[in-house]
């Protein structure tokens, strides 16, 4: 810096406040300020590049400050591919104004003649003399008025615009250091947490913002962090010190919801948009349409129908809101600073000059996300609170509630006559608006009626010369909450455009390419169109040449369009051109876009690699819409919740990409953010017709639309798995949760739902009859207080302990959540409910009043004290095996439990289960006699093995298959696998436990970590089981290991996979939503990866159980591994997937993987 | 449940008492300020999340920071050369072939990039692709993140002092229909 501090600035009068479009300062550093914002397009480099050209200066010596509403001007949202047309070139002038000032004081100071002098570098020269800027402006404060009448740079003379430069954001994003919103701290910051309607995604009807009944915040002030619930209207929201915290009090607050009215049928998308109110507004009436059609010799009607897409952000919505005692500062990600400004002072009542957006990078959001939505969340809350509050949504609320990109149905007849194009119709409906933001909407702010709005028409206007038109666009209100998605709607009208077109030049005998050329008259254009086709290597053809090599077909499609923005007629952004190619397989209906050539005119480039990775982007995103991507909704609401059910393009499938840039230097920049999207659509479907000689017309291309295109064998099935509309999943997803914070419910019990269940397939078969009630009932024995813990040695207590967690006791009679061994489980039978006694030793309603002698008969008899009979569910056929000595040290340990006070709910049997006499008959026939007699050819750990294995531990009690008595099955059948509590517990003896690959080594793995290599790994019911065996010594679970070997004899170590027949099912919605959610952790990309399943599939227990049930469990369920063991989570899926999508996930796993029972 | 656990961040001890049900990702944003892993899914499906836990990948937010007890984690803001602050090869890869659009995505590129190349420091294009397969990138940058490990390849195999490949195919990209099964052309 020389001298004192100086600043030149250039500003433009706001009312009575300056909007700064750029200054320099004595520290050499010149600040853009720019009303857009960067969505991770590189637009801040692109801008630094433009006031680093105007300027002379360095790049690195320029910085932009975008989007920040007290910093930046209004210019509008950040939409339409406006940010160098229109927002830049304000600021181009500045610098130039900037820099011609800078001139004439170099000048004056160099004694030089003004015209004469140079600026290089940031200093101005002449001949041997130089003065830096700085120099220029020490101690003054220099203020010019905009003046859009500067003169600019010649662009010939360019040297930083033109050329490509490195993006100036990149260094601290690879090193974790550059700012998001998500990353953003704020001293004394709270965490909010919303709980949103269950009307998901939805913004026009009388409920909304009427539905919320009530919630019961009693229930949950007593949760760790709790600070406060906040409702406005249908807003609710919980505020507490830490987010998970906020989240886990969301998911427990009790809120009632009236159901919401159904949605139209989503399934019959395009009747659904066409029946819905409509305004129709002729766009161009050019010649006599009905004339015209009339006149054709070749007529066509087509309908093009265009699905409803996520924006998908990678990164959930996120904001900070400090009300700052009503003058509120926002930390934000919006894409629309001045917008949220004006919505968030209507929201609050505020005059908007009092709130200060500060704005931050966010994920990419390629349209209208929940950016603006979760700033009026934070702030609401913050309001309420008096604290700074952080709301980040979660991936569900970010999928349910962003405004869609809308679908579109384009109508379209038109016809040739002579070969040309000559009569052309498009009826274009795009139910969609510009999302008002959620929380004016739920608090009733805005009042929910049905706002149309008018961007249907972009790009509506065909570029071809055409006699006869009738182009009219459709103008309608949302159906469910939608905004602008790249290319809004020019896409889909493009799609129609440009497959009409290519269908006609086919009809004309024309290749696609030239019949195109002779209808186009501007010169711009049709140079585009001439190049592109020939650097991309298009190859001529008047009819689909359906080249094929085996199973696979090839095929080349072009399209081109202008991308116009704004308000019709619009502004024209850069034009692009694809020539693509696909490849299709025949068997399976998959297309695979290889290779995408993209040709683009965008007058003069800023930054020729900036462009290039638009257009990759834009060609990578837009592909994944076209084959991949839709949006399914069930009666009332969006359904997809994840990524599992809206699936992106992955990596492999994407193509290979050229580009090529026209070189128009002399002409304006224009938007190069979303125009390589627009062809996108026709060029695929068109070289799908070339492959194949079927024209897909609805999208996206998947392969179920394709076999059944292709009439491909399998193609009958129907798609509605996780595709559009899978039936009556509302209902699945409400009524786990009725008056749940979220609808995340599923058919089964889920996690989070409260009480585990076990459903114990013992059949207490219809054999026994009403004779068994002459049995006798036991006698009861009195109660007896039970010795003082005291009273036994800690010998005899150790010992306790060891039986205690051999035998997995806490595991069944302790509740989730509630109080360690004090009974209450239910335990599901076929003929009703059973709940675990309590094992404390608490007088009235555990083990306290209970002698060792009541104590033993319940344990050998499964008799209570009280006389009657317990019901098999507890294992006492084992445990009648266990020794005097063991029976008599766990007895100890169980009086020294902390003593809780816990009825045990009764029994719900059906008749005539609940008579337990019945019991005693079935006593009489299976419970053995007595304590296990060691067998003397047998070494004495494998005795031990064998009655931990056999007595304690009671094994058998899931791993070997009931009879129809619900009686363990003994001889060969004993340890062979069985299902139980909804999983499946395999074999663990015999044949099928050996060539499993069952051997020593491996049960001792297993049953010290949980873990035995690759070939198996604890889950469910049975982790806890070996959790509990950490409290055996290594010579008992030797010993288990020794003997459970000695019982599956051929075991050689072999892993030889359980798989028996695997099949590669066909690609459908749940082949998608399998390669989505589960292939990360089961078919995982990197080998070590540390959070992938231990076990491959095909060895999964639950894959080789004989029916689906313990899949659609740990589906559901997902696994919790227990701390202590080296098992691995899996999340569950129960909150997000229907009990459809579970079971038809189910079967996909056990076809991929499956195997014969075992 | 709280439960006192103990791991090591870039090479920093952290004791302290977590709950058990909350994640790694959860834990290492919120309590230790490390926010190079990001939110993106909660489900493992999106990658951005990822960290190393003992030199392998992991997918923080379904990992629960108890089970971490005890791991050395390595993240983002732990590659580059404490000493010099010289970008690690792969950070470098990234920067030159420009990685990233939005960028949300780019930790777990960075980092599964780094799992590949420690397991093969000479992948083809397609090794990449197919390692990087359950990461989403929703700005479609998938062409200039591939080339960015291939460049990060490139990189490190001369900073070992093996500059040279045994193989470069410039027309391997043309093999993606051999993907296509059988009957596709060679």
């Amino acid at each position: 810096m020389s001298g004192d501090y100086g600043r030149i600035l250039v500003f433009r009068e706001a009312g009575a406040a300056r909007e700064v479009f750029l200054s320099f300062d004595t520290f050499g550093i010149a600040i853009g300020f720019n009303g857009h914002v960067d969505l991770g397009t590189g637009i801040e480099t692109a801008l630094s590049q433009i006031v680093a050209e105007e300027l002379d200066l360095p790049l690195d010596r320029v910085r932009m400050v975008l989007g920040d509403t007290t910093r930046t001007p209004n210019q509008g949202p950040t939409i339409a591919s406006e940010t160098i047309q229109i927002t830049a070139v304000p600021l181009r002038h500045a610098a130039a104004q900037i820099r011609r000032e800078l001139a004439l004081r170099g000048a004056r100071r160099l004694n030089a003649p003004a015209a004469r002098v140079t600026l290089s570098d940031g200093a101005v020269r002449w001949k041997e003399t130089v003065a830096t800027y700085e120099s220029l402006i020490a101690g003054e404060e220099v203020a010019l008025l905009l003046d859009e009448a500067t003169p600019v740079k010649d662009p010939k003379d360019y040297t930083v615009v033109g050329r490509s430069a490195a993006r100036v954001d990149l260094p601290a994003k690879v090193t974790g250091s550059h700012p998001y919103i998500h990353d953003v701290f704020v001293d004394g910051m709270v965490h909010g947490h919303v709980v949103r309607p269950p009307y998901h995604g939805r913004d026009s009807g009388a409920f909304i913002g009427h539905s919320l009944v009530g919630f019961d915040d009693a229930a949950v002030r007593a949760m760790p962090g709790f600070l406060a619930v906040v409702r406005r209207g249908d807003f609710l929201g919980v505020v507490a010190e830490r987010a998970d915290q906020a989240e886990a009090i969301a998911e427990a607050l009790p809120v009632e919801w009236l159901l919401p009215p159904e949605l139209p049928d989503m399934a019959s998308l395009a009747e659904t948009i066409r029946s819905q109110p409509a305004t129709p507004r002729s766009c161009d009436a050019t010649g006599d349409f009905a004339a015209g059609i009339a006149q054709c010799d070749v007529r066509l009607e087509r309908t093009y129908v265009w699905p409803y897409h996520l924006h998908g952000s990678i990164g959930p919505s996120c904001a900070i809101a400090d009300w700052n005692a009503g003058e509120p500062i926002v930390w934000s990600g919006s894409q629309n600073p001045h917008m949220l400004r004006a919505d968030l002072a209507n929201l609050m009542q505020l005059d908007e000059a009092r709130i200060d957006i500060r704005r931050y990078q966010a994920a990419g959001c390629y349209g209208r996300n929940c950016a603006d939505d979760v700033c009026g969340d934070a702030l609401l809350l913050s309001h309420a609170t008096g604290r700074p509050v952080r709301v980040q949504l979660t991936r569900a609320q970010e999928h349910l509630w962003e405004p869609k990109g809308a679908a579109q149905v384009m109508d379209v007849e038109g016809g040739l006559k002579d070969g040309a194009f000559h009569a052309y119709s498009l009826d274009s409906w795009y139910p969609s608006n510009r999302g008002p933001n959620l929380a004016l909407l739920l608090t009733g702010r805005v009042s929910p009626e049905p706002r149309p709005s008018d961007m249907g028409d972009r790009t509506i206007i065909p570029p071809y010369r055409i006699a006869h038109k009738a182009i009219t666009v459709h103008d309608m209100a949302p159906i469910v909450r939608a905004a602008w998605m790249r290319g809004v709607s020019a896409l889909p009208n493009t799609f129609a455009h440009e497959s009409f077109v290519d269908e006609l030049a086919y009809e004309a005998g024309e290749d696609p390419v030239a019949f195109r050329l002779a209808h186009i008259d501007d010169p711009r254009t049709a140079h585009l169109i001439r190049e592109s086709a020939e650097k991309g290597g298009w190859e001529a053809r008047t009819a689909p040449r359906r080249r094929r090599e085996g199973r696979m077909a090839y095929g080349q499609g072009f399209a081109f369009a202008t991308y116009v923005h704004g308000a019709f007629p619009g502004t024209a952004a850069a034009a692009s051109a694809w020539v693509c190619d696909v490849a299709v397989d025949m068997e399976t209906g998959e297309v695979q876009l290889t290779r995408v050539f993209v040709g683009q005119d965008q007058g003069l480039v800023i930054n020729p690699d900036g462009v290039r990775h638009q257009i990759h982007g834009n060609v990578n995103q837009t592909a994944g819409r076209v084959l991949k991507e839709e949006l399914s909704f069930d009666e009332i609401t969006v359904t997809a919740q994840s990524w599992a059910t809206y699936p992106l393009q992955t990596f492999p499938e994407t193509p290979a990409i050229e580009t090529m840039l026209v070189e128009r230097s002399g002409d304006p920049a224009l938007g190069v953010g979303e125009s390589a999207a627009v062809p996108a659509a026709a060029a695929i479907a068109n070289a799908i017709f070339d492959a194949t000689g079927i024209r897909m017309r609805e999208a996206p291309f998947t392969p179920e639309k394709m076999r059944a295109a292709l009439g491909i064998a399998g193609a009958a099935q129907p798609a509605a798995i996780a595709g559009p509309v899978a039936a009556l999943s509302w209902r699945d997803r409400l009524a786990g949760r009725g008056l749940g914070s979220k609808a995340n419910g599923a058919t089964g019990s889920g996690k989070g739902t409260g009480a585990r269940k076990m459903g114990l397939a013992a059949l207490l078969g219809g054999s026994l009859t009403a004779g068994a009630l002459a049995l006798p009932i036991h006698r009861a024995i009195p109660p007896t207080p039970a010795p003082p813990a005291a009273s036994f040695s800690a010998e005899l207590l150790a010992k306790g302990r060891e039986v205690f967690a051999a035998g997995n006791c806490a595991d069944c009679h302790t509740v989730q959540g509630g109080s360690p061994n004090a009974g209450g489980l239910p335990v599901e039978t076929p003929f009703g409910t059973i709940y675990t006694s309590n094992i404390t030793p608490d007088p009235e309603t555990g083990l306290g009043n209970w002698s060792f002698e009541a104590f033993e008969r319940a344990m050998r008899k499964g008799v209570s004290r009280d006389g009657t009979n317990l019901y098999p569910a507890f294992p006492y056929t084992s445990f009648a095996k266990m020794s005097g000595d063991d029976m008599f040290a766990l007895y100890a340990y169980l009086q020294t439990l902390e003593p809780v006070r816990r009825e045990t709910p009764p029994a719900e049997m059906a008749v005539p289960f609940n008579l337990r006499p019945l019991n005693a008959a079935w006593n009489a026939l299976y419970l053995g006699s007595g304590p296990l007699a060691p067998v003397a050819q047998k070494s004495p750990e494998w005795n031990r093995g064998r009655y931990l294995v056999e007595a304690t531990g009671h094994c058998s009690a899931c791993h070997s298959p009931r009879n129809a008595l619900g009686a363990e099955m003994g001889g060969d059948a004993a340890l062979s696998g069985a299902p139980v509590k909804g999983w499946y517990a395999p074999a663990i003896a015999g044949t099928a436990a050996a060539s499993f690959g069952w051997d020593e080594e491996r049960f001792y793995q297993y049953l010290r970590t949980g873990v035995a290599g690759d070939l198996a790994a604890a889950a469910g019911p049975m982790a806890e089981v070996v959790a509990n065996l950490r409290e055996l010594p290594d010579s008992d679970i030797q010993a288990m290991a020794v003997y459970l070997a000695s019982l599956a004899p051929d075991g050689t170590g072999g892993s030889e996979t359980a798989a028996g027949q695997t099949a590669t099912p066909l690609p459908d919605a749940t082949h998608r939503l399998f390669e989505s959610a589960c292939a990360v952790c089961h078919e995982p990309a990197v080998a070590n990866l540390a959070t992938a399943a231990k076990v491959p599939l095909s060895r999964s227990a639950a894959v080789r159980s004989s029916d689906d049930e313990a899949l659609r469990t740990v589906i559901r369920e997902g696994i919790e591994a227990p701390l202590s063991l080296a098992t691995r989570d899996m999340p569950g899926f129960a909150a997000e997937l229907t009990g459809a999508q579970i079971d038809a996930l189910a079967a996909y796993v056990r076809t991929r993987y499956g195997a014969a029972a075992r | 449940m709280d439960r006192s656990i103990e791991i090591a961040v870039n090479g920093t001890r952290h004791a302290f008492a977590v709950d058990d049900r909350r994640s790694l990702l959860d834990v290492l944003r919120s309590d230790l300020g490390i926010t190079s892993p990001k939110y993106g899914c909660g489900l493992a499906q999106c990658g951005a999340c990822t960290v190393l836990v003992d030199g392998a990948p992991a997918r923080s937010c379904v990992l629960r920071a108890a089970k971490a007890d005890g791991a050395a984690v390595t993240t983002l803001e732990g590659l580059a050369d404490a000493a010099t602050g010289a970008l690690h090869p792969v950070q470098q890869g990234f920067v030159e072939a420009a990685g990233a659009q939005c960028g949300y995505c780019l930790n777990g590129m960075i980092m599964s990039a780094l799992a590949l190349l420690s397991a093969n420091p000479d992948p083809r294009e397609d090794d990449v692709r197919s390692a990087l397969r359950h990461n989403l990138c929703r700005c479609g940058t998938h062409a200039e993140i591939v080339a960015s490990v291939m460049r990060a390849a490139e990189l490190m195999r001369e900073a070992a002092g093996n500059p040279a490949r045994d193989d470069a195919a410039p027309a391997e990209r043309a093999a993606v229909v051999s993907k296509a099964r059988e009957g596709a052309p060679a």
